[in-house]
């Protein structure tokens, strides 16, 4: 039984046992229904009688399934980024808000083989998690029938989608750096709030630095932020891939350095 | 000389910690023996825990370093952790989960391929009947016992304990005290114990280090203890007017205490209440009663502190 093993296992109970996976698995496979069932009320306005705001939201969702791939991607970039950053905060924030860290501090297994089973159990519950959503939302929209279904097509947004949802998870290191510095999960989840803001901003008012602000990458990657975005090129995922390799030796060199009070 | 270097388990050298300006912990030099329980007393505040964190490898020193079974603590030396148990203040669980499973993940991150390792260890702390029950929903009392199952699930040479009698009863307290003394006394375990209780562990310690401010101010054997604590003979009787006068012509140095009992601290008295008692015949000044009282240990412990030395 070596650490690793052992550690991701740890890991994985603490996650299978909490509220917060069964919450984010409902949450995530409730947001990809609705998104199917709203291209059906924006189908039939007459459904939703005189709820205009219900009517108005509808509107904005087409009957179509290149539309509708695009909405998909637009929620793994929003309540995927939202979604992952606190399911790091929670992984990672939790062991300090439940006073359980001493615990893993002294053992024999080496605390680098701590924070790389973390990372481990995260990217597994976020693929999962993005999984769900691109099914469930696949599911829903072949059975409210949108327009224009192709296999072909449903493949090429699939691994749009999918590479945009890794990103989006592996942008979550420097949240459980921010966790473990502050040593909770309040912190990482307004820092990630804070990123997703932070890349509105800078899409409405200055598009041309969105290439080299890590957390709008995956947008411009997926094309789905619009013609005012750019493309990332070559610098871009540069920074991309530094963040993370930052966010990450930043959080390993925390547990093994920085005093556990 | 090679056989005491051989036994020495836990030697801090010039221990210490700052933060900021201040001191937590300050040069603290101390060793214990294999099968010793060395008691460390102090006073919420004192350095106790940080001390224990250094000693964990959980908090650098500033300056100094620790030892356990004479290699260097660091926060990666983690093969040493194998002989090391521990329990850090409150011993908190993950809350969700049960005890079963609190104690399995710390049987796989320990590496014990005994399953049974789990069972053993509820039926040492006497948890098994709460085993399926999820941490948050145990008493104060069954968490440290959790936490010490925790500590104890590996068998390890080497005990550190902060605190941990908190929340438990006081058969809960007896019942910890045994297995720690078992444990020290018939295992070879070395343990050792941080508290604020100079009472509870006098019952239990080997050897004392009273902490203050972050100083180790003293460091006795717990059966030297009485002797530094202060004793005084203490004598009733109905005519205590002149009992007094005649004791302080006798050479006794009486005073009266506010429970109106004269009270002698010279050696004269303390080692020969006999002669007392004659004295007070002799003159028909017959005691009720007359005993030699030592020193409360709480109160020799704040007399002590209070000092800031002996």
């Amino acid at each position: 039984m070596n650490g690793l093993y052992a550690s991701v296992w740890a890991e994985t109970l603490k996650i299978r046992k909490s509220k917060m996976f069964i919450l984010t698995l409902i949450a995530f496979s409730g947001i990809a229904i609705t998104m199917g069932l709203m291209v059906f009320v924006s189908r039939y306005p007459e459904l939703v009688g005189n709820s205009a705001m219900v009517g108005a939201k509808a509107s904005m969702f087409k009957d179509d399934w290149t539309s509708y791939f695009g909405l998909l991607i637009m929620m793994i970039l929003t309540l995927g980024t939202i979604g992952f950053g606190t399911i790091t905060g929670w992984v990672f924030g939790r062991e300090y808000s439940d006073r359980v860290v001493g615990d893993l501090l002294a053992l024999p297994v080496h605390r680098f083989t701590i924070v790389l089973s973390k990372f481990i159990a995260i990217i597994v519950w976020c693929f999962l998690l993005s999984v769900i959503l691109f099914l469930f939302g696949v599911a829903t929209g072949l059975a409210v029938n949108i327009a224009h279904w192709s296999v072909d097509s449903a493949y090429h947004y699939f691994i749009i989608f999918m590479v945009t949802s890794i990103f989006t998870m592996l942008l979550s290191t420097p949240t459980a750096l921010v966790a473990s510095y502050a040593r909770g999960y309040i912190a990482p989840i307004a820092f990630t709030i804070g990123t997703l803001i932070v890349t509105q901003i800078l899409f409405v008012g200055i598009p041309n630095t969105t290439q080299y602000f890590p957390w709008a990458i995956p947008s411009l990657y997926s094309g789905v932020s619009g013609a005012g975005g750019g493309t990332p090129d070559m610098i871009s995922y540069i920074i991309l891939f530094s963040t993370i390799l930052l966010g990450f030796i930043g959080t390993v060199a925390w547990w093994r350095f920085a005093d556990q009070k | 000389m090679n056989k005491r270097i051989n036994e020495e388990i836990i030697r801090t050298e010039n221990l210490s910690k700052n933060y900021g300006r201040i001191k937590a912990v300050d040069g603290i030099s101390l060793n214990v023996n294999k099968g010793e329980i060395y008691g460390f007393l102090g006073l919420n505040g004192a350095g106790k825990t940080t001390t224990i964190r250094m000693l964990l490898g959980m908090i650098r020193p500033s300056s100094g370093a620790s030892y356990l079974m004479g290699e260097k603590v660091h926060s990666g030396s983690h093969n040493l952790w194998n002989n090391v148990g521990y329990l850090v203040e409150i011993p908190y669980s993950y809350p969700e989960l049960s005890v079963r499973e609190n104690l399995e993940i710390t049987r796989r991150l320990r590496f014990i391929h005994d399953a049974n390792a789990v069972d053993t260890v509820m039926e040492q702390l006497k948890i098994s009947h709460y085993q399926d029950r999820a941490a948050k929903n145990l008493s104060m009392g069954n968490a440290q016992r959790l936490g010490l199952a925790k500590a104890l699930i590996h068998n390890p040479k080497i005990l550190i304990l902060d605190e941990p009698s908190n929340g438990l009863d006081p058969a809960g307290i007896v019942e910890i005290r045994e297995l720690l003394m078992d444990l020290a006394h018939n295992q070879g375990v070395t343990i050792f114990i941080s508290s604020h209780i100079l009472g509870e562990i006098s019952k239990i310690a080997t050897r004392i280090g009273i902490i203050h401010e972050g100083k180790l101010i003293q460091e006795m054997d717990s059966k030297e203890l009485h002797q530094y604590r202060n004793r005084s003979l203490l004598v009733d009787l109905k005519n205590k007017k002149d009992a007094l006068e005649l004791l302080e012509k006798r050479g006794f140095n009486p005073t009266l205490t506010e429970d109106g009992l004269i009270e002698m601290t010279l050696e004269k008295a303390l080692f020969h209440p006999e002669d007392v008692n004659f004295n007070l015949v002799q003159a028909g000044l017959s005691p009720s009663m007359l005993k030699v009282e030592e020193e409360e240990l709480e109160s020799y412990f704040l007399r002590i502190i209070g000092k800031g030395a002996f």
